[in-house]
């Protein structure tokens, strides 16, 4: 259960930094660097470079993205940027435009 | 906790700087440095720390304020609340426990009441005045003995660079350079008075 919540409708505009889960529903501009996983929900708008243990994405994401284990783009999702991580999924219906690096 | 639906959590080991605005409610369990301007209600919880001012419908506060905290309609002050800043809101409880340093100003005020409210806050014995006072009796004495210290250096200097400004009244929060000249004009009738 993720103990930070960026709701929808609210906009943080600066720079995020955790130990713990982060669930994004709303907007967030800036940097944003979790220790454990982030979730970008359907509807949220992230325009931030995103390091974090894992990643899902279902909303717009525009930024590079690094991630310890995996990075998973679900259907629905809009990513632009780079993406580093060990293991990357981009399901069918997920919108993607950058690099991926997966550290074979 | 009701964790769900329009709860934004900023939680426990989180830190945010920058800007947190929105339209729902906001809990802060963590770290933020920036202003929070939301719509919706705040609860600043008891592991919560806010460095900057927050606006909301009604706050509650249990952990610590560096800030003014401004209510649309209410703000709590809780058991364990820290706050240094104004307080503004139509309704304020301050809670038995409860820190606070600042101004507080209940009632329908108007936007307009910062100034007022400002300048309320400087009057009030906390900080600055305790320096003006001070300074007021070396400038005053300075001419005639040479015992005090800094106002001799201070004053000419002073002079030539506040002269054009003399009319300028240094508000209290000033240190004590921008108040000589204020009283470097009315030296003398100062003189007289405190003298006599």
């Amino acid at each position: 259960m993720a103990s930070t919540v960026i709701g929808a409708g609210i906009t943080v505009e600066g720079e995020i930094t955790t130990d713990e889960d982060v669930v994004v529903a709303g907007t967030v501009r800036g940097k944003l660097s979790a220790k454990e996983g982030v979730a970008i929900e359907h509807g949220a708008t992230v325009e931030a470079d995103v390091v974090s243990g894992s990643l899902v994405v279902a909303g717009s994401l525009t930024g590079n993205v690094t991630a310890i284990e995996r990075v998973d783009l679900q259907s629905g999702a809009r990513v632009v940027g780079n993406v580093k991580a060990a293991r990357v999924t981009i399901a069918d219906g997920a919108q993607f435009k950058g690099n991926v690096d997966m550290e074979v | 906790m009701a964790a769900n639906g329009n709860v934004s959590v900023i939680g426990r080991t989180t830190r945010v700087r920058g800007r947190i605005t929105g339209a729902v409610d906001l809990e802060v369990q963590g770290f933020v440095d920036g202003e929070v301007a939301v719509a919706g209600d705040v609860t600043v919880d008891a592991h919560g720390m806010v460095g900057a001012s927050i606006q909301g419908r009604r706050l509650v506060v249990r952990g610590a304020v560096r800030g003014d905290l401004l209510g649309e309609e209410s703000v709590l002050l809780e058991d364990g609340a820290r706050v240094v800043g104004d307080v503004r809101a139509p309704r304020v409880a301050i809670a038995p426990g409860a820190l606070v340093r600042g101004f507080v100003e209940t009632g329908e005020g108007e936007r307009g009441a910062a100034r007022t409210a400002r300048v309320a806050a400087a009057a009030t014995p906390a900080r600055p005045p305790a320096a003006v006072v001070p300074a007021r009796a070396p400038a005053a004495a300075a001419p005639p003995a040479p015992a005090s210290k800094p106002a001799p250096k201070a004053a000419p200097a002073l002079a030539v660079a506040g002269g054009a400004a003399g009319t300028n009244h240094a508000p209290h929060r000033r240190p004590p350079p921008p108040v000589v000249p204020a009283l470097k004009k009315a030296k003398g009738q100062l003189a007289k008075k405190r003298e006599r």
